[in-house]
């Protein structure tokens, strides 16, 4: 197998069998309260996937070259790369495309708190490739922010389908609203368990 | 701009005084840390293989054993060694002890990260008793046509640990023999 | 007495993950086990109690562009310090909540207290606030635990509390038994809350 197969794998791993939101558990916050329009689902879906691999490749450079033997730095040295990274792609975009701006603007603050950012960098330092000994690269862990990032978007959008369809639904008074998402997202958790154990 | 490097110069400010505070408070718990995981791996190693004293091998980077002796006659007791194989979610480490003929004494695992409820059970004594008296050619999971009983719903971790074991068997083995021969 | 009334009102009328609905993350994932939950939630509260009053402290010298960067390296220095002190004094609890212990930086908890709170009020009332959400959390996140410990692994703190007859219900301890918990257990907080 060679690196088109491992970037294969670190693709359906990242996207379907491990996916952040429904097997890792983060990114949850976006992941429900984002999710009622399939536009600003989409929105957010995009911005999430521009910071994410952004940040793993820049926080994949802190963690080689800045903080070797100063690991305790590392939780604050991340989240502040992502909070000023993302405070940077606002301004730039913001500048040179207005039209992206008008549409993903919104939801790029909240991306500081979106765990599943912060999560994927801290990841990427202890990820393994398949052969289970080589440590990610600068690319692999950018792509694996990139495809991170996808995995997310794609269950953002499921989640949004449904719940634009379940306005029209007769749900009991104490169901309307989070908890009928929160079993939703359990439903969704459960087919996609049927991704686990694949091998590839 | 004026406004913009002072702002800088403030939020530089806060990190550094942050900074010195997190080195100072590492700088007490590191060793604590350490100690701790010395005293783990020392207990460990105990527990396979009891009265023992150990002295360390280095195989390659990658791989070292110990050699228990007895404490009193010197004689070899066994070895021990940690073996670690990406499992479901990240690696999967196991400490092993053998006896001198390269049967498992017992396993521990020492480190994993997998799914609590299903591969996170490969911890439990009902898993790693059965490793027990087994030799390289068993360890594979029953699917595989191996002797290791699979953990339910967590093949991946079973795999991982048996594969795991058996490779860092035969490397030991390999060592061990390939050391005895130059004696002779 | 606002002192009192601070504190309380986090733990049922403005409880953080049943009522405001943050911090969802840590919730569903280190609620596997009780003495999992119970970790998590009394280091949260720990970041919490201590970012409110360091926040509260400085709310007049931080310049308003950049307090959330500053939030955020102060939250991050305490979230490392329970982070290395865990790792030191408490071994087991930290190897069992692994990544969301650096992760409890952007629970949306402790921000939005920064944020919402303790940049507005004095240092008493700001402890006394962190308090309060922090032993909300605890307490929403120990009942979750404590429905999935039960149905999922038949014991309650590590201790048999069902008859070793019960055959595990193992998906309440896997993911999407943590949504679906979670999902019933808010329906029936809104009942609670249309009775009265």
């Amino acid at each position: 197998m060679g690196y088109l197969g491992e970037i294969f794998v670190m693709a359906i791993t990242a996207i379907f069998i491990q996916n952040f939101v429904l097997s890792r558990f983060l990114g949850l916050c976006p992941y429900l309260g984002v999710s009622k329009k399939i536009d600003s689902a989409f929105g957010m879906g995009m911005a999430v996937i521009f910071v994410m691999t952004l940040t793993s490749s820049i926080t994949y450079l802190i963690n080689r070259y800045l903080l070797t033997g100063m690991m305790y730095l590392q939780t604050i040295a991340f989240i502040l790369t992502i909070a000023a990274l993302v405070q940077f792609v606002e301004m730039v975009i913001q500048k040179k495309a207005p039209a992206l701006y008008k549409s993903l603007g919104v939801y790029l603050p909240l991306i500081t708190t979106n765990c599943a950012v912060l999560g994927v960098a801290i990841l990427n330092t202890t990820a393994l490739r398949q052969d289970g000994i080589t440590p990610y690269n600068f690319l692999d862990s950018t792509l694996n922010g990139f495809f991170s990032g996808v995995g997310f978007t794609v269950v953002l959008l499921a989640m949004a389908g449904i719940r634009m369809r379940l306005e029209l639904v007769n749900l009991p008074k104490s169901m309307k609203g989070m908890p009928i998402a929160l079993i939703l997202a359990g439903i969704m958790a459960l087919a996609f368990y049927g991704f686990m154990g694949f091998k590839i | 701009m004026k406004l913009y490097l002072k702002l800088g110069f403030i939020l530089l400010v806060v990190s550094v005084i942050a900074t010195g505070i997190l080195a100072y408070v590492n700088s007490i718990t590191a060793p604590q840390i350490e100690a701790l995981k010395q005293e783990e791996a020392i207990k460990s190693r105990e527990e396979l293989i009891p009265d023992s004293i150990f002295e360390e091998v280095e195989v390659s980077p990658d791989f070292s054993y110990f050699i228990a002796r007895n404490k009193d006659t010197e004689e070899i007791q066994g070895y021990t060694f940690i073996a670690s194989q990406k499992g479901y979610s990240n690696n999967v480490k196991t400490m092993a002890g053998v006896s001198p003929d390269f049967k498992l004494l017992g396993i521990k695992v020492v480190e994993q990260s997998e799914t609590p409820g299903l591969g996170a059970n490969c911890t439990a004594s009902t898993f790693t008793d059965q490793f027990q008296g087994k030799i390289s050619e068993d360890l594979m999971a029953d699917k595989d046509g191996g002797k290791i009983k699979s953990l339910s719903g967590a093949t991946i971790t079973t795999r991982a640990i048996a594969s795991s074991l058996k490779q860092a068997i035969q490397a030991l083995e390999q060592d061990v023999v390939a050391k005895q021969e130059v004696q002779q | 007495m606002k002192f009192f009334s601070e504190l309380t009102k986090g733990i049922i009328k403005e409880n953080p993950i049943f009522v405001i609905v943050l911090g969802m993350c840590p919730t569903l994932a280190v609620s596997t086990s009780v003495d999992n939950a119970l970790g998590m939630g009394l280091a949260a509260t720990f970041v919490l109690i201590c970012s409110n009053m360091m926040i509260s402290l400085i709310k007049g010298i931080v310049p308003a562009q950049i307090r959330i960067p500053i939030y955020v390296v102060v939250i991050a220095a305490f979230v490392s310090i329970i982070d290395m002190a865990m790792e030191a004094y408490l071994p087991d609890l930290h190897k069992a909540l692994g990544i969301f212990i650096p992760l409890i930086v952007v629970n949306c908890i402790i921000l939005g207290r920064a944020e919402a709170f303790a940049s507005k009020n004095n240092v008493l009332n700001s402890m006394a606030d962190g308090l309060g959400m922090g032993l909300g959390f605890t307490l929403s996140l120990t009942v979750v635990a404590t429905i999935r410990e039960i149905l999922g692994n038949g014991t309650w703190l590590k201790m048999q509390v069902l008859p070793s007859t019960y055959d595990p219900m193992l998906v309440a301890i896997l993911a999407p038994g943590a949504f679906i918990t979670l999902g019933l257990l808010m329906a029936v907080m809104n009942i609670i809350k249309e009775k009265n």
